[in-house]
């Protein structure tokens, strides 16, 4: 067991150690550090200020190894990230570790809940209609889901915001105070939006699911027994079909952190995932690299704790 | 069997449920704000992006200087009211004049009020335990002139200021000592300057008194003295908030002069600015101080507007007590927020325009609601450009490019554009020059600015291109509009440009690339037709003019020339109005100039953007500021009215959810039915 | 040659594929079962599915000349689709609503009054016209992603699974570090590297959308590699390339449909996105609500653009994701079994 967690373990580090050079390589192959320094100091900048910005940030080193093997920025770049040094942000020089820590509480104030609710109403819907299977709220179940699968999520956005903040004005239309007395005003919209826009595919992901679970043959023969349907649903299918729930629910639990991005941007919540759309917007190479780094640490992490789920549940992986 | 799956206590259900409505309604409303504030002298405005710096040195764009104009006070500033734009005595007692002296240099002298002091911060503290503030001197001044000359502050202003004698040589001791000599960098900015040598042209005789010596005479130097780049700095905010540890940058921690105080500043979402205690306005009311007083005078109009109110005039300023700058990226929930009376004051978001203005006048239904309109044509010019260092449209194809510019100008509907994309805002350009600056001419009508596609055709023609075909190719002319603006909204205002192009014949297309795919091209010189603007830093020609000299070229000079317009005419005539007084032969050389830019066309002028300003009947003495910084000091609330306003307009709409929860539970009747039946 | 040969180029190969395949569908019955029961289950989703696609063949088909375009003299030059020939000289001067017979703002007369089914938008272009242009567009971007991300699944998944060892694990790193890049991420600095052109963003998309099917046919060929037929070609010392294209692949043909159909939906609403961070598809839908979506606060309301093209967004993806869960259930091995 523990083997195999070492295992798993040290697998993540070389794709960290991959997903950081491959966004070295992406960013420097579109990116000059003279326009970096433009993009922050303004147009209007002698070339000798640029250049002394550059020499502040470490922007004037050779990009490779091959080039200068004491003083290179891929080096400097991977020993920042490995020492979670991640410096200041390109654009203004702010601590991108306070940005980080401001930035966490409001995204996780919209995806936990988002998440949660998912859950809530996903799991549920997907099983009434898992057992209402070919009757007609099974049919109108999953044409309603495929239907609200195919609305794209802007239309969602914009609907929801002239709908229900302007015309309804049951909410404010965007914007954000953590204040407990009022926080739950600004986010009610966009935790709506997502998951109306969200539970198409995660209720007709589940409800295969429940399904399969409920086609299998054991299932067959229990009802062959004479054992009452919503007993069945209790004690058999849902039983088995929580291990690919869960494996999805903990995959998804390190993207909680990460934000998202639209829902933060349309409706003005100061989260990761706006902080994120400002740095791809500004070329702020310096907040992508912590994102990027901080989501594929988040994502290698879920997947070792999916593994690890795993291996508790179904005796037969550990023996691999 | 089994009932525990039906007769699951219904009555928790209903508990449960009967929670969830209340909470809903409770936390139902949209008012962003807490209700304790409602009654509060607060003034409520909106940001779309967080300044990259309120460094006083630094900052230079409109969201920076909203705040730094108001915290950083300086020795000029402009009257508030009148227009043109006046320069009035600040923390200056009076404004200099400039005085000749020997070798052809200038020199003025400014002399300090008695008894400024900074705002409270706890860098004061470097100077003495517990020390919170200190007075202003003359020095403080210095400090900040010699930080823009400073290599290691970045300041894009360096070239204005770089008249003043001894400014260059500062800068390079400065840089050759932290480079030579050990330890030199560590050492305190002030002892640093001081090892240096100081600015020879920045004198300070005494704690009261800042001269000012130019090596050559630049009388646009007193406008720049309005500007935050010249407000006194405290050496000791500078050093103490250097971002180490867990203490903010001075950047984002301003410690200033002026009537506001930054008190919390949250780049992502919200910037608080609270009234300063230790404003020389608020210590010394009996000065009655042009700075500080709300003025008696205006210009035509501010009576009518209510903003010459015998109650006002001549009270000591400020009248808020705060203001908050809150985060809003989008126009749309920004204009909404301010329907709903969240905001105080509002730009008009193009799509509502209609729903507001009617007729050039505030709608009726605007009107009841007790908004009004305020107008100002900023000091600004929109022009589509054309890189005079192509071969196709540049200098070097001489007649036939020239005709081609021509013919392209014609094209081009001024009025037609302001109408489709800013619904009918912005007054269409003639030249360079936008109302309000001297030289400006109102009866002036560019003959090149004016549709003529007639006209176009046969300039084309003598330019070899008849038809807009290329004779090289036998096809459409192919030209390249560059630009960075990649969104699906700027793309159609481009297109638009285009689609008049083409009915001459003249196939342009789009390139539009990032923002730094674009400046790379720009460096590069490998671009033809670009569309830019120019807001003034301060209210004279000199400041467009300068555009379009030669040293300013970006091929020459990396300048902010980026049609590369050099000619020599040009050149001479710029050089004689430059440092000219305002009179008859300055206005002849500026006509001379115009004509010549009439002629060789390296700009299509657009318009002069025009601001639109909605505020609620509750914000008083509303003037838009154009270039003028400090305005938030002389703005006025009416909280008791806006609260009334705000209630009456917000109630929430219920019934839509009362629906929504009766269709719910039709819906699921059949559903639990059918489980029941299931169950037997 | 110029790109408009290319398309041209392009339509008679479709076409002549298309019938290629018909024929090979009618001769083989297990294929020919399945597309009748295709047939059966979602007729009109299906043809849905066809006119947005003989649209899209439409606005493909190029030619220069033949025109008498009016005030745009450029046009005369310039390679003009069917679809363009069919609405030419359709344009007014601004905003209209639909069938109107003024301009929106300012009630001028319009050119062609009551002619205009969606109104025109603020560049006085028919919204019909720009709608059916973007149908060709969705149609690239679904299509030729998935056409560029399933060979790429297919040939690491394939080979990961049938060769495993070095390469199965060389592969399985690729994958999890393409998939820890949170995917618009990745999108975004591949569109800034390959460029904004159709063909780039295709390729930015394709790179960002093959690991899930990937994993897949790498599952399903591990499982495959153990059957008895396999086993037994290999004893026969019959080639592996020889195995892999006789065998292994024809049994992934059925999850190749499935995928290609579900990719489909997927892409294009990924543009929509991509649209709003500037770095989308000239003419696409997903762009015509970007622009639009600032309009419906205008008052009173332009509702119709936002509205013609969000429909027929919405109406491909439903009858594709209608037609793609036909594919499945008609496809899927169990369904065959069960229905046995």
């Amino acid at each position: 067991m523990l083997a195999y967690v070492l295992r798993r373990l040290a697998y993540g580090v070389v794709v960290v150690f991959g997903v950081l050079g491959l966004l070295f390589v992406l960013f420097f192959a579109v990116t000059d550090p003279d326009d970096i320094a433009r993009q922050s100091l303004g147009e209007r900048v002698p070339p000798d200020v640029i250049e002394a910005w550059k020499a502040d940030h470490g922007y004037d080193r050779p990009l490779w190894p091959w080039q200068d093997w004491d003083d290179n920025q891929l080096f400097a770049h991977y020993s920042a990230m490995l020492r979670f040094d991640f410096g200041r942000r390109d654009s203004d020089d702010t601590k991108i570790s306070d940005r980080l820590l401001d930035g966490m509480g409001p995204s996780l104030s919209l995806t936990v809940p988002l998440f949660v609710l998912g859950l809530v109403i996903g799991i549920p819907l997907a099983l009434v209609v898992a057992f209402f299977r070919e009757t007609y709220i099974d049919r109108l179940g999953v044409l309603l889901c495929v239907l609200a699968m195919s609305v794209s999520i802007l239309l969602y956005i914009v609907g929801a915001q002239y709908l229900i903040a302007k015309l309804l004005r049951w909410f404010p239309i965007s914007g954000f105070d953590p204040d407990p007395s009022v926080i739950v005003r600004f986010l009610a919209l966009p935790i709506l939006v997502g998951v109306v826009a969200g539970f198409g595919g995660e209720v007709r992901f589940y409800r295969t699911i429940f399904v399969e679970e409920g086609s299998r043959d054991y299932v067959r023969t229990a009802r062959a027994k004479g054992a009452g349907e919503p007993r069945i649903m209790r004690a058999h299918v849902l039983r088995n079909a929580w291990i690919p729930i869960l494996t999805q629910v903990v995959l998804s639990i390190p993207f909680l952190f990460t934000g998202s991005l639209l829902l933060e941007s349309f409706f003005g919540i100061p989260g990761l995932g706006s902080l994120t759309v400002d740095a791809i917007r500004g070329n702020d190479f310096s907040t992508l690299r912590t994102m990027v780094y901080i989501g594929a640490l988040l994502f290698v992490l879920g997947q070792i704790l999916t593994d690890l789920c795993y291996a508790l549940v179904d005796p037969r992986v550990r023996l691999e | 069997m089994r009932r525990s799956m039906r007769s699951e206590p219904t009555l928790r259900h209903r508990l449960v449920a009967v929670g969830c409505l209340a909470l809903a309604s409770a936390s139902c409303g949209n008012n962003p704000y807490p209700d304790s504030e409602g009654s509060k002298k607060v003034l409520y405005t909106s940001f779309v992006d967080a300044p990259r710096s309120l460094d006083p040195a630094v900052a230079y764009t409109t969201s920076a200087h909203a705040i730094t104009g108001n915290v950083y006070d300086t020795l000029l500033e402009y009257h508030y009211l009148k227009r043109p734009f006046e320069l009035i005595p600040g923390l200056a007692k009076s404004i200099p004049e400039p005085e000749a002296i020997a070798g052809g240099r200038v020199r003025y002298r400014f002399d300090l009020r008695p008894d400024l002091v900074f705002a409270e911060d706890e860098s004061f503290g470097l100077g003495g335990e517990g020390r919170r503030t200190r007075a202003i001197e003359s020095q403080d001044f210095a400090f900040q002139l010699m930080r823009i000359a400073d290599p290691a502050v970045n300041s894009p202003v360096y070239e204005p200021f770089s008249s003043i004698e001894g400014f260059g040589g500062f800068r390079e001791r400065l840089g050759a000592l932290r480079a030579e000599e050990e330890g030199f960098a560590g050492l305190p900015i002030r002892e640093q300057y001081q090892r240096a040598g100081g600015v020879a042209g920045i004198r300070t005789p005494d704690v009261s008194r800042l001269e000012v010596i130019l090596a050559e005479p630049y009388p646009q130097l007193l406008y720049w003295f309005a500007m935050p780049f010249t407000t006194p700095v405290p050496f000791e905010a500078v050093e103490y908030w250097n971002g180490e540890g867990d203490r903010e940058r001075f950047a984002d921690h301003p410690v200033g002069s002026g009537p506001y105080v930054v008190a919390s500043y949250d780049k992502e979402a919200k910037i608080v600015l609270e009234a300063n205690p230790n404003w020389y306005g608020v210590q010394h009311p009996e000065w009655k101080a042009p700075g500080a007083t709300y003025p008696s005078e205006g210009e035509a109009g501010d009576a009518e507007a209510g903003r010459l109110d015998p109650q006002t005039v001549g009270q000591p300023l400020p009248f808020l007590e705060r203001v908050e700058f809150i985060r809003e990226r989008e126009s749309i929930p920004r204009f909404n927020k301010f329907l709903q009376g969240y905001y105080d004051a509002s730009g008009i978001a193009k799509e509502s325009f209609d729903s507001v203005v009617l007729e050039d006048r505030i709608s009726p239904e605007m009107a009841a609601r007790g908004i009004e309109l305020a107008k100002t044509v900023r000091p600004a010019v929109y022009y589509i450009g054309f890189n005079m260092d192509d071969p196709v449209v540049g200098a070097s194809a001489t007649a036939s490019g020239r005709g081609l510019r021509q013919a392209m100008s014609l094209a081009i509907d001024s009025r037609e554009y302001a109408r489709l994309f800013q619904n009918g805002r912005g007054v269409p350009a003639e030249g360079p020059l936008p109302p309000g600056l001297f030289g400006y001419d109102a009866d002036y009508q560019n003959p090149y600015r004016h549709v003529d596609l007639e006209r176009a055709r046969l300039l084309l023609v003598e330019a070899g291109y008849r038809g807009g075909v290329d004779p090289a190719t036998g096809e459409p002319l192919r030209l390249t509009f560059d630009t960075s603006d990649t969104s699906p909204q700027g793309r159609l205002r481009f297109q638009w440009f285009v689609n008049q192009w083409r009915k001459l014949g003249i196939d342009v297309e789009i390139d539009a690339t990032n923002y730094n795919q674009f400046q790379e091209k720009v460096r590069n010189g490998a671009y033809q037709i670009f569309m830019w603007g120019w807001v003034a830093d301060y209210p004279d020609p000199e400041n467009f003019l300068f555009l379009l000299t030669t040293p300013m070229a970006r091929s020459v000079s990396g300048g902010p020339n980026t049609a590369n317009f050099q000619n020599a005419e040009f050149d001479a005539l710029f050089e004689a109005m430059e440092t000219a007084d305002n009179g008859p032969e300055r206005a002849a050389t500026i006509a001379a100039m115009r004509e010549l830019l009439e002629r060789e066309r390296p700009w299509i002028e657009l318009f002069h953007p025009e601001d639109y300003t909605l505020f609620h009947d509750w914000l008083k003495n509303v003037k838009p500021a154009g270039i003028s910084n400090p305005t938030m000091k002389y703005r006025d609330i009416d909280a008791g009215r806006r609260g009334e306003q705000r209630e009456a307009w917000n109630e929430p709409v219920l019934w839509p959810a009362g629906v929504l929860a009766v269709l719910f539970v039709a819906a699921l009747v059949p559903g639990v039915r059918t489980y029941f039946r299931e169950r037997q | 040659m110029p790109d408009w040969w290319f398309s041209n180029a392009v339509v008679v190969g479709l076409l002549a594929s298309c019938g290629a395949l018909a024929v090979y569908v009618r001769r083989n019955r297990l294929w020919s079962e399945a597309a009748a029961g295709l047939w059966r289950r979602r007729p009109l989703a299906i043809l849905v599915v066809v006119f947005y696609a003989s649209v899209a063949l439409a606005d493909s088909i190029f030619w220069i000349g033949g025109v008498d375009a009016g005030d745009d003299v450029v046009k005369q030059h310039e390679a003009l689709s069917l679809v363009d020939r069919a609405f030419l000289g359709t344009s007014e001067a601004s905003y209209s609503a639909p069938f109107a017979d003024v301009e929106f703002y300012g009630g001028a007369p319009l050119q062609q009054q009551g002619l205009h089914p969606f109104g025109t938008d603020i560049l006085g272009r028919d919204v019909l016209y720009l709608v059916l242009k973007g149908a060709r567009v969705a149609l690239l971007i679904g299509g030729v992603t998935s056409a560029i991300a399933i060979p790429l699944a297919l040939l690491f998944g394939v080979a990961a699974g049938y060769f495993g060892g070095r390469i199965d694990d060389g592969v399985f790193f690729l994958i999890s570090t393409l998939s820890a890049i949170p995917g618009l991420l990745l999108l975004i600095a591949l569109i800034m590297v390959l460029g904004q052109s159709t063909l780039s963003v295709c390729l930015a998309l394709a790179v960002t959308s093959w690991v899930g099917f990937c994993r897949v046919a790498r599952g399903e060929t591990l499982k495959l590699r153990e059957l008895e037929f396999v086993q037994a070609a290999r004893a026969l010392g019959v080639s592996e390339p020889q195995i892999i294209l006789r065998h292994i692949l024809p049994n992934l043909a059925h999850l190749i449909v499935i995928t290609y159909v579900l990719l489909f939906s997927g892409l294009v609403l990924s543009e929509a996105v991509l649209s709003w961070l500037g770095i989308g598809i000239q003419g696409s839908w997903g762009q015509m609500i970007v622009q639009a979506s600032d309009e419906i606060s205008r008052e009173p309301v332009v509702w119709w653009n936002i509205g013609a093209a969000g429909a027929a967004l919405f109406g491909l993806i439903l009858a594709v994701n209608f037609v793609g869960d036909a594919v499945r259930d008609v496809l899927d091995p169990r369904t065959l079994r069960e229905e046995a």
